[in-house]
């Protein structure tokens, strides 16, 4: 049996999604172990019912309002070892993933981050599989027992179905290497404000139209789907031609080339002038009324059928499962 | 003040990725070795902040096979670095992030900083485990991912940004500290000519392999062993999302997107 | 002994200028040359980098690169926009005149300048009369005092609207032909010196070419470059030094042709396969990277031949012959290999034909190198 420990990160009072995905995880390598989550901070334990943990530890104090890494790689370590956890996941956001060096260090562990593949292998081992290259390759590496720490690929697991069970919530006696761990003074927070979209060159994800969506008015259903996905427009230049959106936003031959990580490509046949643009990139998903359209050569995933009924039900699959 | 940047050898952007004779790692045959995007910002950081404070200096580290890391070194002594220190990589080379951050510190012990800048991940293993790792082997703050570091002069005074999820968070140091740099955000700057000439000829200070493979030796234990480097399969034509109503092809594709493509946002 | 591999020093010059090339000029190449932009932006990001003045010695404040070393870059260079780099090594081309013929106190006081901040310069030899026949130029120089008095007009000045200095040829008496012909470096805002308007041009548009006239232009002795006997000489001696480069910008034309035709032979599809693996376009390839690297050899080849301290008229006559010829041929193949779309001004490949072109006929018309190859080779037959 091995225990797993999960770091819950809380944003806004809620228990990030990424933290949810990491339950999952864990429960999925857990063997049956104990899934026990490690709640930081002021805040009490609001959120953490549900989740799917056997049990939550809550390390409060007033200055754990901004905990820096070198204070919770401290607190990971010991309530693994409190939790008698031999894993540690940690959710795959901006401050998760910053801890794995720190926690490999003091607790001793083999470590990995952006992990979107793992399962247990003999001895106490854990294989792991993580994107490298930005993609364009996968590793597969096996991280030795009898300690690891691992990093998730955000939104690379489906989280848990949420159970009603209440969790018990028992609080983790402060180490005393806390206080010797350097504090964060953050000073300032600024939300982000949902502005317009990323650029079309460095964009990870781009939606583009083309001729089939019809007319400049209905090109607002391509859209829709690229504020869901918080992706880039782009459009073929059927679209750019017609005038129905601005030149920028042309891929291809004699537009921009781009290489995201996901491309969308809805009512756009596949000319090779289209496809020498958009061809690099990772994932590629095609949403076109004819079968036999050359896009589905190229494409990973595809959808034949009438974009105007496809698009905004997948607008809609995506706003519900990004807002979970 | 004095500045540490850690550089690390990656392959070129345009290399043609292929798995070696035994399917591990990148074949580095033909592979061309440059300074990680990353770190040419951490680099671009580091001589921001000189320029603003006259008399800083700044020494560039890497570790890896003497020839890859030299290469850097000599790039980024290009743009502008005072100093370089290269940690002979040992026979089996261990690229683990652990033991590399274990040969990191070794340098910077040697030559103590009060700032350690780094990239926020390598642009080839993009582990980001070896600057958070180097910061708890030395004791020091690390601000995580940052953009936008400033110096006020004094002891107590790093200012900086990073992007966590929801939004922007300002923080605030004292030195030392350590930070990793995200890509680009500072528009590095390109080498000059004369300064590449001279770059060839400057000295690199090199701490031999024996020295880091002590350094090394704690992490052993824990290394991940690699089990398999595999690209993607060619393209053989879209599979075909089979559904009855709008609303269940839309859901199957974005499960699919999550569970098995792992490209949704 | 006969080596080819480059040294450390070499790669990362070339690396250098490719990542120059990629990053700041390509994305503009195409604009530059739709509507024959000169952009000034880029030239000077050049300048600050150090891949302007790349002959000037280092004691200067230049580069002072080796004539490989030039050729590495400019190659690079070239790969992503001729005509930029046309603009951009114009300088190697008219200080040469002062590197050759200047004092050391002419040196300091003419170069200086270059080296401190962005400055552009032209070399003023070809006139409308005539560019092939330099000996028979008519642009006259009268000594008055300390002066001398410059009368005439010179055209297609690579970078004339925009230099601060012009270095120019002027004879004191026709008849002399070549012996008459005297070096000068010219500073701009001497009055009597006249740029005129930027011409268009077929390719290389963005660079600028203008005529310049001198109208009673009033030049200091100081400003004389050699005795004035040696204008012709030291006028030949300059294209000897900056012909070899021109076979490296037909190189990077022929390079480019080549990357853009083998990358699109193999996303377009005819007949069921992509069009590179029906054998006439292989051959075509094949054919291109041959001539390519032909180009690329017999300009280092003659690079090097220099930079050992040989004359090397044969050797740059024939690199810039041949690699113009062959960025020619590889630059019209590869429309062809594009077909239809090779013809429309949405991809690159016919602004590289236009852009070969030009080095047929500058720094010396191909015409012009094989009379000068004749000459050397039968002169070994004597
Ligand atoms: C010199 C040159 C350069 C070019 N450069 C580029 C370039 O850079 N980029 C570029 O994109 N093109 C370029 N082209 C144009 C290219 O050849 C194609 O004409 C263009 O890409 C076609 O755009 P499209 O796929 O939107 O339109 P079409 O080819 O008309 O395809 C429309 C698609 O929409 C589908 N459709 C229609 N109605 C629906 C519906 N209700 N639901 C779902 N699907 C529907 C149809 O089945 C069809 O497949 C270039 C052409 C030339 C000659
Ligand atoms: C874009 C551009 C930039 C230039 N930049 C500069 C510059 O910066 N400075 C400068 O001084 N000049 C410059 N030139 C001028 C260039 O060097 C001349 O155009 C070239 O030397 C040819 O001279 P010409 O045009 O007068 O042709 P002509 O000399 O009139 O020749 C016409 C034709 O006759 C051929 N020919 C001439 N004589 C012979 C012969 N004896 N035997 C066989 N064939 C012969 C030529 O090869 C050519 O085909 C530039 C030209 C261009 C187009």
């Amino acid at each position: 049996m091995t225990g797993v420990l999960v770091l819950l990160e809380r944003h806004a009072g809620a228990i990030a999604a990424a933290s949810c995905e990491a339950v999952g995880v864990a429960r999925s390598i857990a063997n049956g172990g104990p899934v026990v989550g490690l709640l930081v901070g002021p805040g009490g334990a609001a959120g953490a019912t549900g989740l799917g943990v056997d049990r939550v530890l809550l390390a409060e104090s007033p200055n754990l309002d901004h905990p820096s890494g070198a204070q919770l790689a401290v607190l990971l370590a010991a309530a693994a070892d409190a939790a008698s956890s031999t894993t540690i996941v940690v959710p795959g956001t901006a401050r998760g993933r910053d801890l794995v060096g720190r926690v490999a260090v003091r607790w001793n562990a083999s470590a990995a981050t952006n992990v979107t593949e793992v399962a247990t292998s003999g001895s106490g081992a854990l294989r792991v599989t993580r994107p490298v290259f930005g993609g364009r390759a996968t590793e597969e590496l096996e991280l030795p027992g009898p300690r690891q720490v691992l990093a998730l690929k955000p939104h690379a697991f489906s989280p848990p179905a949420t159970s009603p069970a209440p969790t018990p919530v028992e609080p983790l006696a402060l180490p005393e290497g806390l206080a010797k761990a350097p504090a964060l003074d953050v000073r300032g927070f600024q939300p982000t404000v949902g502005g317009k979209g990323p650029e079309l060159g460095d964009a990870s994800i781009v939606v583009s139209g083309g001729r089939g969506v019809g007319t400049p008015e209905k090109f607002q259903v391509v859209e829709d789907l690229a504020e869901a996905f918080g992706a880039a427009v782009g459009a073929s230049r059927a679209v750019t031609d017609a005038g129905w959106r601005p030149a920028s936003y042309q891929v291809g031959q004699t537009g921009k080339a781009v290489s995201p990580q996901l491309y969308i490509a809805v009512g756009i046949s596949g000319a090779i002038q289209h496809i020498v643009g958009m061809v690099s990139s990772r994932v590629i998903v095609a949403i076109n009324s004819d079968p036999q359209a050359p896009i589905f050569r190229v494409a990973d995933y595809g959808i034949a059928g009438d974009l105007f009924a496809i698009v905004p039900a997948l607008t809609q699959a995506v706003r519900a499962a990004r807002s979970h | 003040m004095e500045i540490a940047v850690l550089v690390k050898p990656v392959p070129d952007a345009e290399t043609r990725l292929r798995p070696d004779a035994k399917g591990l790692a990148l074949d580095p045959e033909g592979v061309k070795w440059v300074l990680a995007g990353y770190d040419e910002s951490a680099v671009e950081q580091a001589l921001l902040l000189k320029e603003a404070a006259p008399g800083t200096t700044v020494r560039a580290i890497s570790y890896g096979p003497v020839a890859r890391a030299e290469e850097v070194l000599r790039s980024a002594l290009a743009l502008g670095c005072d100093a370089a220190t290269s940690l002979e990589a040992p026979p089996e080379a261990p690229t683990d992030a652990v033991s590399v951050a274990r040969a990191l510190a070794l340098a910077l012990t040697k030559h103590p900083a009060s700032l350690v800048l780094c990239g926020k991940q390598a642009g080839d293993d993009e582990g980001g485990i070896v600057g958070p790792a180097v910061a708890e082997l030395l004791g020091l703050p690390d601000l995580g991912v940052a953009t936008n570091v400033r110096w006020d002069g004094g002891p107590g005074g790093l200012t900086m940004e990073r992007s966590v999820e929801g939004g922007l968070e300002q923080g605030r140091t004292a030195l030392p500290a350590l930070v990793a740099l995200q890509q680009a955000w500072n528009d590095p700057r390109t080498a000059k000519l004369p300064n590449i000439l001279k770059s060839r000829k400057a000295p690199i200070e090199r701490i031999p392999a024996a020295e880091v493979a002590a350094a090394m030796a704690p992490s052993a234990a824990t290394a991940p062993r690699r089990l398999g480097f595999r690209l993607p399969p060619p393209r053989t034509g879209a599979k075909m999302i089979e559904y009855k109503t709008p609303e269940e092809a839309a859901e199957k594709l974005v499960r699919i997107l999550r569970e098995e493509a792992k490209v949704f946002p | 002994m006969v080596d080819f591999s480059l040294t450390e020093e070499q790669t990362s010059l070339r690396d250098m200028a490719r990542k120059f090339a990629k990053g700041e000029m390509a994305p503009h190449a195409a604009e530059c040359d739709r509507a024959g932009r000169f952009p000034e932006e880029i030239y000077r990001k050049a300048w600050e980098l150090g891949l302007m003045n790349l002959n000037v010695p280092t004691e200067f404040g230049g580069s002072g690169l080796g004539l490989f070393e030039q050729c590495l870059i400019v190659e690079e260079l070239s790969r992503a926009c001729a005509g930029m780099t046309t603009s951009i090594i114009a300088n190697c081309l008219a200080l040469e005149p002062i590197l050759l013929g200047g004092t050391d106190e002419q040196k300091h006081r003419l170069l200086d300048p270059f080296c401190a901040s962005y400055h552009l310069a032209s070399f003023c030899l070809t006139e409308p009369s005539g560019g092939s026949d330099a000996g028979s130029l008519k642009t006259r120089a009268r000594r008055d005092g300390d002066h001398y008095v410059l009368d005439g007009e010179k055209c297609f000045i690579t970078n004339g609207p925009f230099a601060s200095l012009y270095t120019v040829f002027a004879t004191l008496d026709p008849s002399l032909r070549h012996k008459g012909i005297v070096a000068f470096a010219v500073p701009r805002e001497t009055h009597g010196v006249v740029p005129g308007k930027e011409e268009e041009k077929m390719g290389h548009r963005a660079s600028a070419t203008s005529t310049v006239r001198f109208e009673g232009a009033r030049v200091p002795v100081a400003n004389r470059l050699g005795a004035e006997t040696e204008g012709f000489s030291i006028a030949m001696r300059t294209l000897d030094q900056t012909r070899t480069p021109i076979g490296a910008l037909a190189t990077g034309i022929a390079q480019a042709a080549l990357d853009h035709a083998a990358d699109y032979s193999k996303r377009r599809q005819t007949f069921g396969k992509p069009i590179s693996e029906h054998q006439a376009i292989q051959i075509k390839l094949a054919d291109m990277a041959q001539a390519l690297h032909a180009a690329r050899l017999l300009t280092w080849q003659a690079a090097w031949t220099i930079d050992h301290g040989q004359p090397g008229s044969l050797e740059s006559a024939m690199a810039k012959c041949f690699a113009s010829d062959a960025a020619m041929r590889v630059a019209d193949e590869a429309i062809q290999v594009f077909g239809g779309y090779g013809y429309m001004k949405d991809y690159p490949v016919e602004k590289l034909l236009r852009d070969a072109k030009l080095a047929q006929i500058y720094e010396g018309s191909n015409e012009i190198q094989r009379i000068v190859i004749a000459r050397e080779l039968l002169a070994r037959y004597a």
